[in-house]
């Protein structure tokens, strides 16, 4: 059964806005929007409330592959998305014309771009949903998703979430994200009530709408649940609360142990979870009655999949029917659909004797601040295109902060932080930049990352 | 004495912009400039400058810059 059948299966599933109050059964939202009949490509750059859930639903019914992106994305990476990709449907509710398009009223709330001239290409069937891995930094490189993989993947965390058919559960992971997506394919597979919300848990909003709706659980990034730490959150009681998940990385010692004192006291269960983009969601969880003795860790993998790890390099490797069929750089790439169930994550790891999975570190240059993976590698190149190319160097600190090494003295701190700041939506609190002579490399002339990054930590040890 | 203008360099700081851009009227997530993350940086800043230690509520509170300043109030901190 295909994804969208599963969700309007549940009939009992509704979505709540909760600025306006609006309540909208699911059925309500089967076929609300006319999409004309043919395999295309949509862009819906979503803000997370109800009216891009409404048009989400709506794509996800029709024959349209879906490219969900950040309503926030900076407006010239969006253009370029749209230059490369001739998406022949935009939902942008932040856009009041796009060039080429002309925009349909499709209801009384929601607007719909569609292009002047119907493009011609063609798109493989099992296309069905374009991700970006990094969601913010607007490199058109998407990951390829099937239905069928997003099925396979909502089936599996099912098996373990406990999910109920009257949890209330808000969307404050945005679904651009594959792990805020998997908690809405869940949540709409199983769950009751849906809030589609733009808030985050800064705002003295999301917690009036805690209270008036009653949420039965809270997700969050590992910096979400600094953030909480931070308000004090596991200091208090919710009634309504029933447990809470965390993916997209790594949590540190000091709040696991925050989260374990809470999870024990208030006999809130805590879901740990392991996931990439390239897996259509999840991988492993931890289960929270094995949280205090092993975390960090990422548990066992989850129903339908199996971890291997490679002799040689360590890496660790998942295989699944949720696995997703390739990279898209440009539309051409959505012609073809490379349907396997192995995934090499990247990600080098041990397993206990008792069949627990850690990871202890990553084969490519690649880092997460603020639960986001970045590439090290684009950031340099981002940087040298847009500072006069230059050389820079970036290496990530324990999922901490950027360092980035520059060799022209001319250059201010401020010079890179403002390019960081609004080409990749990087905060300068998180950026740490140094100056250096000339740039240690390896005996056969490759930069050497390893001393880099000692120079890095060393330096930082010493302020 | 506490000055609108000390209060202005703080949220500057924080934000990385200009302090006149920093008007009364500055909400949380009303610039790209302020948001979660920023949002926590500024609430370390305003630890820092005046030495307070700022709760869950009034974290929550600080959705403008007139609210930061209303919040300051309660600490005992009166921007003029």
């Amino acid at each position: 059964m295909r994804l969208y059948d599963l969700i309007q299966q549940n009939k009992k599933l509704k979505f709540v806005d909760p600025d306006s109050g609006k309540t909208a059964n699911v059925a309500e939202f089967h076929e609300s929007i006319a999409i004309d009949d043919f395999h295309g490509l949509s862009l819906i750059y979503s803000n997370n409330k109800i009216e891009s859930i409404e048009v989400f639903l709506n794509f996800l019914h029709s024959q349209f592959t879906i490219s969900l992106l950040s309503v926030q994305l900076n407006l010239q990476f969006k253009e370029n998305l749209e230059e490369i990709y001739e998406p022949y449907y935009i939902y942008d509710p932040s856009r009041k014309e796009i060039d080429g398009y002309e925009m349909d009223s499709v209801s009384e709330t929601i607007g719909l771009f569609r292009k002047k001239a119907k493009p011609v290409y063609t798109i493989h069937k099992d296309v069905k949903l374009l991700l970006s891995t990094s969601g913010t930094t607007g490199t058109p490189k998407f990951v390829k998703l099937s239905d069928e993989n997003l099925v396979k993947n909502a089936m599996s965390i099912m098996e373990f979430m406990p999910i109920k058919n009257d949890d209330v559960v808000p969307l404050n992971v945005p679904i651009i994200f594959v792990y805020g997506l998997s908690i809405f394919t869940t949540n709409c597979i199983k769950g009751g009530t849906i809030i589609c919300t733009d808030k985050d848990i800064l705002q003295k909003a999301f917690w009036e709408d805690f209270k008036t709706y009653k949420f039965s659980t809270i997700n969050g990034v590992p910096y979400v649940y600094e953030m909480l730490h931070r308000i004090g959150f596991f200091r208090k009681t919710y009634e309504s609360l029933r447990y809470i998940t965390q993916g997209g990385g790594g949590l540190s010692r000091a709040l696991i142990d925050a989260i374990v004192e809470y999870s024990e006291k208030q006999e809130i269960p805590f879901y740990a979870q392991y996931g990439q983009t390239e897996a259509a969601g999840r991988m492993a969880y931890l289960h929270p009655d094995d949280l205090s003795e092993k975390a960090p860790c990422i548990g066992k993998p989850i129903k339908g999949g199996e971890f291997e790890i490679d002799k040689k390099t360590r890496e660790l490797i998942y295989y699944g029917e949720n696995v997703f069929g390739g990279y898209a750089r440009e539309l051409e790439d959505l012609k073809v659909y490379d349907r396997t169930n192995k995934l090499y994550t990247g990600d080098i790891a041990r397993k206990d004797e008792n069949g627990y999975y850690y990871i202890i570190g990553r084969m490519k240059r690649f880092m997460k601040l603020f639960g986001t993976r970045i590439n090290l590698d684009e950031i340099e190149l981002i940087l040298k295109n847009n500072l006069g190319g230059e050389t820079f160097i970036c290496v990530g600190i324990e999922d901490k902060y950027l360092s980035i090494m520059h060799l022209d003295e001319r250059f201010t701190d401020n010079d890179i932080k403002k390019v960081l700041r609004h080409k990749l939506n990087i905060h300068a609190s998180a950026v740490k930049i140094r100056y250096i002579e000339n740039v240690p490399l390896t005996p056969n002339g490759k930069i050497n990352y390893r001393e880099i990054k000692e120079l890095a930590k060393l330096s930082e040890m010493k302020v | 004495m506490n000055t609108k203008e000390q209060l202005q360099q703080v949220f500057a700081k924080a934000f990385e912009i200009p302090a006149e851009t920093i008007t009364d009227q500055l909400e949380y997530q009303g610039i790209a400039e302020w948001d979660s993350m920023s949002h926590l940086v500024l609430v370390e800043e305003i630890e820092t400058a005046y030495k307070v230690s700022i709760e869950m509520e009034d974290v929550l509170e600080m959705g403008s810059v007139i609210k930061v300043r209303d919040m300051l109030k309660k600490y005992g901190i009166e921007i003029i």
